[in-house]
């Protein structure tokens, strides 16, 4: 009898053990990233100086014009695959830079910006990628937050009507009659889409943030020794100058409201295009 | 046998019930010395049972006694402005409920510059869902920003305001000790402010003392509150005075100031400002945006006998609300029970 129980013992032991290294060596998990290659229809898009007077892109109102600011803000990524895989990039914010989580600022002057690693993605095939293009009411309602968000750090918070401008653009162009101010040089345009609230029974009230999602057109795979990278272009030509706004250099040239960014805002989802993914 | 406690007068159980003794007497004195502690000022929020739940992110940031100490430090700095000559206490006074001086129907900033809307009342500001007249700001913690980068305020860019205060003598021992870290930056700044913000709590005002059942209103005073449940109330509503609504009160038929519609972009806003709470009213004159009336008489007449049409011009006031004499004086009676002197006097306030 107590030969039997010990046996029994041993061979629940065993085999609980095994299957404990069994989960462990199913549930593994890897790093998918996000690099995001900011162009101006064909070409490249640099940054000059504020100052610079060398207007290397051009509008279909054929207005010239060059770039000395470029951004926007990204969070909320979620990774889908074709057999129901899933991975949410936790979002957290607080007062330290260290506790801000899942909120990005990918800035044309940082190269480091425009690559989001995402780390513990589970192991699996993944063909989709949504992301929130600016930053929502859930997050600003939480209060002053740092890191990206931390207006002394270079965060792009509107105080008046408080809110973070999720996509910024500035530049000049000659068809801009701005006079140089302490806020912007001669020529100046300057696009901010900012607006994150929805109240219902004011229709004036503009979110501008918004839910974008790409198909990889393929499946890429991640695992321990796969991490795989989707290279997804944002074309400003599209943002500027796209199907539902094309800003005419000559009148809008400072966009500093939620309600004069929403012409804009309707363009991003067309700005982002996955342009491949490699394993 | 198992011993029971107190059936038999063994050794054992002798020996227990002295420590049992010992260990109460303990507990008496650190009862007493808890209690002593207790009658000194507390730091904790503590929302008044007939308030609506706080719209504040206590969760992010908790009052504690370091951060409310720090945060009414900062209040009372000038070195939050440009040339550190204008501390939020300037424009916000606590005698006042934390309002202006009656003579600054618009605030004064750094070098002598004028604002352009009248300072409001500091007060309940954990319970409001959006801030300024315009209703812009809809989280506290973004108020103070404001207050500093507006050029006619304190005109300081937030990033001189943390450079200074990192290298300031006695400020990152003090965040320190409130948050524990060893650098100071913008969220904790603001969220210092708002722990000291969040404590103005003002709901010991007569007319509350009335609600609860400790003291009487007079017969003019109760013949006041009759008059504004059944005048004012619809817009000055609940415990707070107010609905939190943006209406156009008929003070004008031309804004320079467009209001509401600065954040709405909608023509229809034009010239709605934000549903003031009217707690501590008697003592924030003058009223209105933009000062517009030196005191309640005129505020009343104003209603009463003064509205301006316009577009947006509240559909409530398009025959103004009539009033004899003595209904306004009573009025006024009642408002005047919404003054809260404990709270204006409120030691942990002060600025020590």
């Amino acid at each position: 009898m107590k030969k039997f129980l010990f046996l029994t013992t041993l061979f629940f032991s065993i085999a609980l053990l095994s299957a404990c290294k069994k989960d462990e060596e199913k549930a593994t998990f890897g790093t998918f990233y996000l690099e995001f290659d900011n162009i101006v229809g064909d070409q490249d898009l640099t940054l000059v100086d504020a100052a610079n007077s060398d207007f290397k892109y051009a509008n279909s109102h054929d207005q010239n014009f060059n770039v000395s600011l470029l951004g926007y803000y990204i969070t909320n990524i979620k990774l889908e695959g074709p057999n129901g895989e899933v991975f949410v990039d936790p979002v957290a914010t607080g007062a330290a830079a260290a506790d801000v989580k899942g909120i990005y600022q990918v800035l044309e002057s940082i190269t480091a910006s425009q690559t989001i690693g995402l780390t513990n993605v589970p192991s699996g095939k993944y063909d989709k990628v949504t992301f929130t293009l600016g930053i929502p009411a859930d997050i600003v309602q939480e209060g002053a937050t740092g890191g990206v968000l931390d207006p002394a750090e270079g965060a792009w918070l509107w105080n008046w009507d408080a809110g973070y401008i999720g996509f910024t653009f500035e530049g000049r162009s000659p068809a801009s009659p701005v006079a140089a101010s302490q806020w912007n040089p001669e020529n100046s345009v300057q696009i901010h889409i900012g607006g994150w609230k929805d109240i219902t029974d004011n229709p004036m009230m503009v979110n501008n943030v918004k839910t974008i999602t790409l198909d990889f057109g393929t499946s890429v795979s991640v695992s321990e020794k796969l991490e795989p990278q989707a290279h997804i272009k944002m074309d400003l030509l599209e943002v500027i100058d796209g199907h539902h706004g094309s800003a005419d250099f000559t009148t809008t040239n400072a966009v500093h409201t939620p309600a004069g960014g929403t012409e804009f805002a309707e363009n991003l989802h067309s700005a982002f295009v996955v342009d491949h993914v490699h394993q | 046998m198992a011993p029971v406690i107190g059936a038999t007068f063994s050794p054992f159980t002798m020996k227990k019930t002295l420590i049992i003794s010992a260990l109460a007497l303990v507990s008496v004195v650190m009862g007493c010395k808890k209690d002593e502690t207790e009658k000194g000022p507390s730091y904790e929020f503590r929302k008044p049972e007939n308030f609506p739940e706080p719209t504040y992110t206590f969760d992010n940031n908790p009052v504690t006694e370091a951060g409310f100490k720090l945060g009414k430090k900062l209040f009372f700095d000038p070195i939050l402005s440009v040339d550190n000559t204008v501390s939020c206490n300037n424009c916000h006074n606590q005698s006042l409920a934390f309002a202006d001086l009656p003579l600054h129907g618009f605030s004064k900033g750094v070098m002598e510059r004028q604002g352009t809307r009248n300072a409001p009342q500091l007060v309940n500001l954990a319970f409001m869902k959006e801030f300024f007249w315009d209703g812009g700001v809809t989280h506290l913690d973004f108020v103070p920003l404001n207050a500093i980068e507006a050029d006619f305020e304190m005109d300081e860019e937030i990033e001189n305001v943390i450079a200074k205060l990192n290298n300031h003598a006695e400020y990152p021992a003090l965040f320190k000790q409130a948050f524990g870290t060893d650098e100071i930056n913008t969220p904790l700044l603001l969220h210092a402010l708002a722990q000291f913000t969040t404590m103005m709590v003002s709901d010991n005002a007569p007319y509350d003392k009335y609600l609860r059942g400790d003291l009487a209103l007079s017969e003019q005073e109760l013949e006041g509150l009759h008059l504004f449940e059944q005048k004012c109330q619809s817009c000055h509503s609940g415990i707070l005075f107010t609905d939190g609504s943006y209406r156009n009160n008929g003070i004008d038929s031309v804004f320079t100031d467009i209001g509401r519609a600065r954040i709405t972009s909608f023509s229809g806003d034009i010239g709605k400002f934000r549903v003031p709470s009217l707690r501590n009213v008697g003592i924030t004159r003058p009223y209105m945006h933009n000062a517009k009336f030196a005191t309640l008489e005129d505020v009343l007449e104003h209603y009463a006998d003064g509205v301006i049409d316009a577009p947006s011009l509240d559909s409530s006031l398009k025959n103004g609300i009539p009033m004899t004499a003595e209904e306004k004086a009573a009025i006024i009676a009642f408002l005047k029970t919404l003054t809260d002197k404990e709270f204006t006097q409120d030691e942990r306030f002060f600025k020590g």
